[in-house]
């Protein structure tokens, strides 16, 4: 008995170590840093504070409220995005095509973590709506006519991928915790096996190349993908900010709660998979008119699922607007930062990277920045 | 006709036996820890490799050691790398399903890239004993044998260790009911770390016959097991080591059938039907249970 104590102390202690070393980086490097950082930017902090009134006034209620600070932030932010092929070609690297496909997937990341990251239900499945949404596109190009117009096949991608996500989703939804995950799981899988297994149909391993991209001009892609993205991006955050996304919340903090309130859970999660199916498959067509070519290694592939949730999680799961810029953190990091290094090399640092952030900051790397700038000014903590 | 029936009992024994070495670890650990470790099929890949690592003289020049040697060895080996998974990482983040959850699965696409980095994406093919030998008129390899024999031997073992010794039956507790175990003074989290090493042994073990019998070890043979093992435990129902078995044995005779009748195409399609039928009729899996406190 004694024995098992000091045993489930030593437990404990390594989790004290754990914690002390995290308190010893806040006293030495973060606070100071914090501090400067503070004083520098309380003055903009306070020459913003009207905007942010102004806007928590009109549309707080429906899209959350903001310090000046945050708010100036989030402008500057979306300027500089909007004003990227200004400054991007002065930057080493490739950087205008790099934004325009983090843009793509963190409309994924969006999609994945208004599901997952807000019910608790973690799908590992994801990548099979974006699949379904690029091969609905290849498969009327290739099989109806490569001169369909857009507004026909977009809507009946994003249909697609509707479909899909109700067919994994209605058997799946009704199952608890972790069963859930593992019909994600192995739903992917079998849509991958079957995409090989269908290869007169499904164009096997090669996929299909007839998809028309958009454009080949940089700058007018950038665009093409950025756009939805931010409309994407307003859409679910003003669901998540509803009451439909407080139960979404409820549902992964408390379900019975939820039951017991008189909603129906397993309702609220249907529909938590239709506000990520649609934006899965608005990503997937876009992924699909990017380069024109849709292959099963570039959209349904397990690993694709897994890079969406490592997006969410480094930005903040639980928050549709952080793993935006988890997206871009991750992107810039694997096509940019650790361009030259091979690419076994380059996922691996990834992943650790990502588990890092998992174990030292699991609530993300973008939403703590956005609480620190909160903070400054305003209340703090 | 008779022929046919040997070869199917005889076939399907040999293939269940390895998806029970499979799934038992993946089960136990949820069931004493609420984890699921998404790692598993990286400890099976893992496996494999080390296997190969230690009997061929590809990688180092200097290293072939018998097969007698190199099983154990690899058992060891692939046991430690999960006992340190649990101890380096899970256990910190282990209060947290979700994160657990993410944090495994990144170590085994982690885990995947490296192998790939080190050893690239060829095939690798061994076989643990050469030779084959008739069993009631069907060929059966000496490596399926042993993989058959180890197998039962294993769970044999573990039966025993967790009925008949007090270690094993304060695992027993725990993934019956944790509060329960803690009051009666069970050290959970040496228990839970014991759980981790037992698995990986498991799947360490599953790695070498997995490999040494069909499929050659490539840094992507973690999802396929690890499906099954999903499959297989759903249907037993999760955390129960007798629920695996019993679906190991399921599944493997399923799969063995539609091969034989279907073609190769159809392996695991019906597995995944079954999957759905369990889910949907019989959620808790055939000796599942409700848990005692969530």
């Amino acid at each position: 008995m004694a024995d098992a104590e000091g045993r489930a102390e030593g437990a404990e202690g390594a989790a004290a170590v754990l914690a002390r070393s995290r308190s010893t980086l806040r006293t030495s490097v973060v606070r100071p840093v914090g501090s400067v950082a503070t004083r520098l930017l309380e003055p903009l902090d306070r020459a913003a504070s009207p905007a942010a009134a102004a806007f928590n006034r009109s549309l707080g209620q429906y899209f959350g409220t903001v310090t000046g600070l945050q708010l100036l932030v989030l402008i500057t932010t979306v300027l500089a995005l909007f004003a990227a092929p200004l400054w991007a070609p002065y930057i080493v690297g490739n950087y205008l095509y790099t934004l325009a496909i983090a843009c793509v997937w963190a409309i994924f990341a969006m999609a994945w973590d208004v599901q997952s990251g807000y019910t608790g239900y973690i799908s590992f499945g994801h990548s099979a709506l974006s699949g379904a949404a690029g091969y609905a596109t290849a498969l009327l190009v290739v099989n109806v006519g490569p001169n369909l117009p857009l507004w026909v096949t977009i809507p009946v991608s994003v249909l697609a991928a509707l479909v899909v996500g109700l067919v994994v989703g209605l058997p799946a939804l009704r199952l608890q915790g972790p069963y859930f995950s593992l019909i994600t799981f192995v739903a992917v899988l079998l849509f991958y096996r079957l995409t090989i297994g269908f290869s007169e149909f499904l164009g096997g391993e090669t996929g299909f190349q007839e998809v028309q991209a958009f454009t080949y001009d940089p700058t007018l892609r950038f665009y093409y993908m950025l756009v939805p993205m931010l409309l994407v991006a307003v859409g679910l955050t003003f669901v998540a900010r509803s009451n439909v996304g407080m139960v979404f919340v409820a549902i992964r903090e408390n379900e019975s709660a939820v039951a017991a309130a008189g909603l129906n859970p397993t309702a609220f999660k249907l529909w938590s998979f239709v506000m990520s199916a649609i934006p899965m498959g608005i990503g997937g067509v876009l992924l699909a008119h990017f380069s024109g070519n849709v292959t099963p290694s570039s959209f349904v592939v397990v690993n694709n699922s897994i890079e969406m949730i490592a997006m969410a999680v480094l930005g903040g799961i639980g928050s549709v607007l952080a793993p935006i810029g988890g997206a871009f953190l991750f992107v810039i990091l694997r096509d940019e930062v650790l361009h030259g290094v091979g690419h076994s090399l380059r996922y691996f640092t990834l992943w650790m990277v990502v588990l890092a952030v998992l174990v030292f900051a699991r609530d993300g790397v973008i939403r703590r920045l956005w609480h620190a700038i909160g903070a400054i000014g305003g209340d703090s903590e | 006709m008779s022929e046919w029936l040997f070869r199917i009992v005889i076939n399907g024994a040999m293939i269940s036996a390895l998806y029970a070495l499979i799934a038992i670890g993946f089960t136990m650990i949820f069931g004493v820890g609420g984890v699921l470790n998404l790692a598993h099929g990286a400890l099976i890949m893992a496996g494999a490799y080390v296997f190969l690592f230690l009997t061929r003289t590809i990688f180092l020049e200097a290293v072939a050691l018998p097969v007698l040697v190199a099983v154990p060895l690899t058992v060891a080996v692939v046991a430690g790398l999960s006992y340190g998974l649990y101890v380096g990482l899970v256990r910190y983040v282990e209060d947290d399903v979700v994160i657990t959850f993410l944090a495994t699965v990144i170590v085994a696409t982690a885990l995947t890239e490296l192998v790939l980095g080190t050893l690239g994406d060829q095939p690798y093919d061994f076989t643990v004993l050469a030779g084959t030998t008739a069993v009631l008129g069907t060929t059966v390899s000496y490596t399926e044998l042993l993989g058959f024999v180890v197998s039962w031997f294993a769970i044999g073992l573990l039966w025993y260790y967790v009925t008949q010794t007090d270690g094993g039956r304060s695992i027993l507790a725990t993934s019956m009911s944790e509060r329960g175990a803690h009051l009666t003074g069970v050290d959970v989290g040496s228990v839970r770390a014991r759980t981790w090493l037992i698995a990986g042994g498991l799947a360490g073990t599953a790695g070498i016959f997995l490999v040494g019998g069909d499929p050659s070890a490539t840094p992507l043979m973690w999802l396929h097991p690890l499906a099954l093992a999903f499959i297989i435990v759903v249907i037993g129902g999760i955390g129960s080591i007798k629920g695996s078995i019993v679906a190991a044995y399921g599944i493997g005779y399923l799969e063995t059938l539609t091969v034989e009748l279907l073609g190769q195409g159809f392996r695991g399609i019906l597995s995944l039907v079954v999957l759905v039928v369990v889910l949907l009729v019989l959620p808790q899996g055939l000796y599942g249970r409700e848990f005692v406190h969530g």
